[in-house]
């Protein structure tokens, strides 16, 4: 029931951020190997990444590292590198389809194997940034048991549709909500694109409430002061607090009764009504309530 | 001489810049910037431990630093190694 | 030798200073007696036109001579020119050995280096920076600068430690019977604070001005009852130096990061509440502080009562917004707080004396509220080094930081927890400017460390939830765990520097760098 709602992405060649990126307070860091390192200096960012990863410290933050796409000569070295670092996961770059999954799904296995990290430890992001990805957004999420979250792609993906990015977003409704449907049919995670305006906090608070309430989980992020913004829009109500909290009261009283069903109020609750009742505290930064 | 470099003159970072010596010549190592003169000892150390570590032998390394840690110091020599010993970036 | 209260070994006497008397806790010394002087004056209507043909005149007329004291205020900071032209007009006059003992010096003042290696300049008392500072530390002057507060300087005026026998007052305006005022004219600078004491203690009064005005000029910052001379100059300084457009709150993550945990310090405290009045700095991490506090004070409607020290644009900005009822203005720092001080009459120019001197019956500081600092590198003593840098070469003069700790409820120290490599929270600070009694909390991007005699701030802290509580030790561990260990600088046993705790005992030495 880990929290998920700030992605922070990390330059993979800026000291300064590698080793000082997770005291702004995100839920997960990325450490960004593609778009923010230029082509010369991809090896650089990967030994540095890789050293920093060993060595470094996080927190409590998920550590995961965006890879270069599979369209290029980078990926495997980077997963070479960064894999037996023990990371939470990666993310990849503009995944069209099963097949992209499959073969980085082989080739960390053979690292994690080699490497004598679990199998499997190394989780996948998949970033859905063409119209095919979209497309295949159910395919890609269910493709491997490593795919624990899927994310539609920015300004790529509207490219990719031939339009731009509007100040209201008109043009990523469609793939937000398919990306969310393919997400949840395949039972892991959703998370929802960077906003690029990082001075426009109002514009923020809206793109964050509406990916909220389409159910997305979390969402990547750019810069630094964009975290306490989209934290404070997920954020549970009091109204819903309180109504968690009973919920939760009641588990656990039943639970020491030893009784399977929870009631509330007189009406039966459901196993995942419990357990979403269980997020929103932690949500809202009371997880000790849940234990 | 081949000479390669790696590295920024980012705040934490450093560029160090590794020549090819002559053989028999043995590793040289000069330091300049923010942190030499609290520091330079160990710094140097690291960076000859790494280079060796690396199988370098007949080296001259510079580093021009602007406050690297440890950690960021030894992935900058090892990236600048790579990049004279296995030609080119990337 | 003597062991001051901050552990620091001082000699009994220091060739160049005199006899020490160590620090002993910050309010330890009561002084006695009266007050020191100036020369009493006599002018009659026979001289109703006090200016004089040009610098040489002045300082002819002034009886200035080898070795006598000269002062000077920094109100033109890096933009000045009058340090310079009388240093440069007393070295064509063949005047030596000089104590010069400005309110602060800055880069444009490396041109007296040359009247320092020829013995035009024999001692400064004074802030050093820059070049001047780096000359100092490596031994380039023969008598150690005396380092003060800003309020420690009128203090040493007024009680008779520093007699001044001529002050050289860069004024953006004056009229000819010596009024003066930095409100106006194309040096403009705002308030003239620093220098009102040195007016009202010197032998003589010198006024230097490029905007020269007709008999009675208002509205007036020294009055004409002080000043003996005035000449006019083409130019006192280069206004672009002198002051800049505005002033910008930091982008910078980290920096913005340091400042949301002091904000939250400072909101959790019980000063935050209406008619809580506070200064900060106007560095990047200070002002984005102000900039955090400010939005709260708006969010939960609370009105603060004044806003002191150096003033920004920012402060003024709060003060038309109704955030503050009024500005003390010692130094203004930009464009628009020049035109405010000139046109609000609740921004309200105040002396060093009146801001800072501990020595009087009063000053603003003991009403703040809260303050935020910064420093070259803190300890686990809560002890702040201002001075000093990590090479040991003294680079930077006080400034109000001991003030303002010593008089502030809740004083905050800003700093990175490592700058680049240099660890800023130590074991032990190299050079102590601030003594940990006055110091509430070191506020770094790694959690906040509050005094521990402050345990009422650590209640309100934990009862806000939102203030990243950290132990000092804590702090220091990780910074010494990140950094590695650092050689120690390598000094001689020659005193370069005295720093001054305010009351005028010594709170530590600086010694030659060993080069």
């Amino acid at each position: 029931m880990k929290l998920r709602r700030t992605m922070l992405y990390l330059p993979g060649n800026n000291p300064n951020m590698l080793l000082r990126g997770w005291l702004f307070g995100s839920d997960g860091l990325i450490l960004d190997l593609e778009d923010a390192v230029s082509i010369h200096e991809k090896d650089s960012a990967r030994i540095l990444v890789s050293r920093i990863l060993k060595e470094g410290e996080f927190g409590d933050c998920e550590v995961t590292v965006r890879i270069n796409g599979v369209d290029t000569e980078y990926w495997e070295k980077d997963l070479e590198a960064i894999v037996p670092c023990g990371i939470d996961g990666i993310r990849i770059p503009k995944v069209e389809g099963p097949e992209t999954v499959k073969a980085v799904d082989e080739a960390l296995t053979r690292i994690e194997k080699a490497a004598g990290v679990t199998v499997g430890r190394t989780k996948i992001c998949c970033l859905l940034e063409t119209a095919r990805g979209i497309w295949n957004a159910y395919e890609v999420a269910a493709s491997s048991p490593r795919v624990d979250s899927i994310c539609p792609g920015g300004e790529d993906l509207t490219a990719d549709l031939r339009t731009q990015r509007s100040d209201d977003g008109v043009e990523l409704e469609g793939p937000r909500r398919r990306v969310i449907l393919a997400a949840r049919a395949a039972g892991i995670d959703a998370f929802d694109t960077v906003f690029p305006r990082i001075n426009d906090d109002e514009g923020l608070v809206r793109e964050a409430t509406f990916i909220k309430q389409l159910g997305f989980d979390g969402k990547s992020v750019i810069h630094p002061r964009q975290i306490p913004i989209i934290h404070s829009v997920f954020m549970p109500t009091e109204k819903e607090i309180t109504k968690a909290r009973r919920i939760v009261e009641a588990a656990k009283e039943a639970a020491a009764r030893g009784l399977g069903a929870v009631s509330v109020d007189g009406r039966m609750v459901d196993a995942p009504v419990v357990k979403r009742a269980q997020f929103t505290l932690t949500r809202a930064g009371l997880s000790e309530e849940v234990q | 001489m081949k000479t390669a470099q790696a590295g920024t003159l980012e705040s934490m970072d450093c560029v160090v810049s590794l020549t090819e010596g002559g053989a028999g010549n043995g590793m040289t190592v000069t330091l300049a910037g923010a942190s030499a003169a609290r520091f330079g000892k160990a710094m140097e150390t690291r960076v000859r431990e790494t280079l060796k570590k690396l199988g370098a032998v007949d080296v001259t390394a510079s580093v021009q630093d602007n406050g690297a840690l440890d950690v960021v110091l030894e992935a900058r020599v090892e990236a600048a190694w790579r990049r004279l010993t296995g030609g080119g970036a990337a | 030798m003597a062991r001051n209260s901050v552990g620091r070994e001082l000699p009994g006497q220091i060739a160049g200073y005199g006899p020490v008397l160590p620090f002993n806790g910050h309010k330890a010394r009561i002084p006695e007696g009266n007050c020191a002087g100036g020369r009493l004056k006599a002018a009659f209507n026979d001289r109703t036109d006090k200016t004089v043909k040009d610098i040489r005149e002045a300082i002819k007329a002034s009886g200035l001579k080898s070795g006598m004291t000269v002062s000077f205020h920094h109100h033109l900071r890096n933009g000045d020119y009058v340090v310079n032209q009388v240093i440069d007009a007393c070295a064509e006059m063949g005047i030596r050995d000089l104590t010069i003992f400005p309110t602060a010096l800055f880069g444009v003042h490396k041109a007296l280096i040359p009247h320092i290696k020829s013995g035009v300049i024999r001692r400064i008392m004074g802030s050093v920076n820059g070049p001047i500072g780096q000359l100092a530390s490596e031994g380039g002057l023969e008598v150690p600068v005396v380092l003060r507060s800003h309020g420690g300087r009128p203090r040493a005026v007024i009680s008779g430690d520093v007699r001044i026998d001529v002050a050289f007052i860069a004024a953006p305006s004056a009229d000819r019977y010596g009024n003066l005022s930095g409100r106006i004219g194309r040096s403009a600078c705002g308030s003239l604070g620093y220098a009102v004491t040195d007016a009202d203690y010197a032998n003589c009064v010198v006024a230097v001005t490029d905007n020269l005005l007709s008999f009675p000029m208002t509205p007036v910052s020294i009055n004409q009852t002080k000043v003996d001379f005035v000449v006019a100059v083409d130019s006192i300084g280069d206004p672009a130096g002198i002051v800049s457009g505005t002033t910008q709150v930091t982008r910078d993550p980290m920096r913005l990061l340091i400042a949301r945990h002091a904000a939250a310090l400072i909101e959790s405290s019980p000063y935050f509440k209406e008619g809580v009045s506070f200064q900060t700095g106007a560095g990047g991490i200070s002002l984005a502080v102000a900039a955090y506090v400010r939005e709260t004070m708006k969010a939960r409607g609370v009105k603060g009562s004044f806003g002191l020290g150096g003033i920004t644009s920012f402060f003024v900005d709060m003060l038309n917004e109704g955030l503050f009822e009024r500005l003390m203005d010692v130094q203004s720092f930009d464009l628009v707080a020049v035109k405010s001080i000139a046109e609000n009459p609740n921004h309200v120019e105040i002396s060093a004396d009146w801001y800072a001197n501990p020595w009087n019956a009063g000053a603003v500081v003991n009403m703040l509220d809260a303050v935020v600092l910064g420093a070259t590198e803190v300890d686990r003593n809560f002890n702040a080094n201002v001075n000093t840098e990590a090479d040991g070469a003294l680079l930077h003069g006080i400034g109000g930081h001991q003030d303002t700790a010593a008089g502030a409820k809740l004083t905050i120290i800003t700093t990175p927890l490592l700058r680049g490599r240099i660890p800023c929270v130590v074991d032990d600070v190299y050079t102590v400017t601030t003594p940990g009694e006055v110091v509430d909390a070191i506020v770094t991007e790694f959690g906040v460390a509050i005094n521990p005699l402050r345990q009422d701030l650590i209640d309100a802290a934990k009862e806000a939830g939102n203030v990243p509580l950290v132990a000092i030790d804590e702090l220091v561990e990780r910074a010494h765990r990140m950094s590695g260990p650092m050689e120690p600088v390598a000094t001689k046993d020659r005193i370069i520097g005295v720093v001054e705790w305010r009351d005028g005992t010594v709170i530590d030495v600086v010694r030659q760098l060993d080069k």
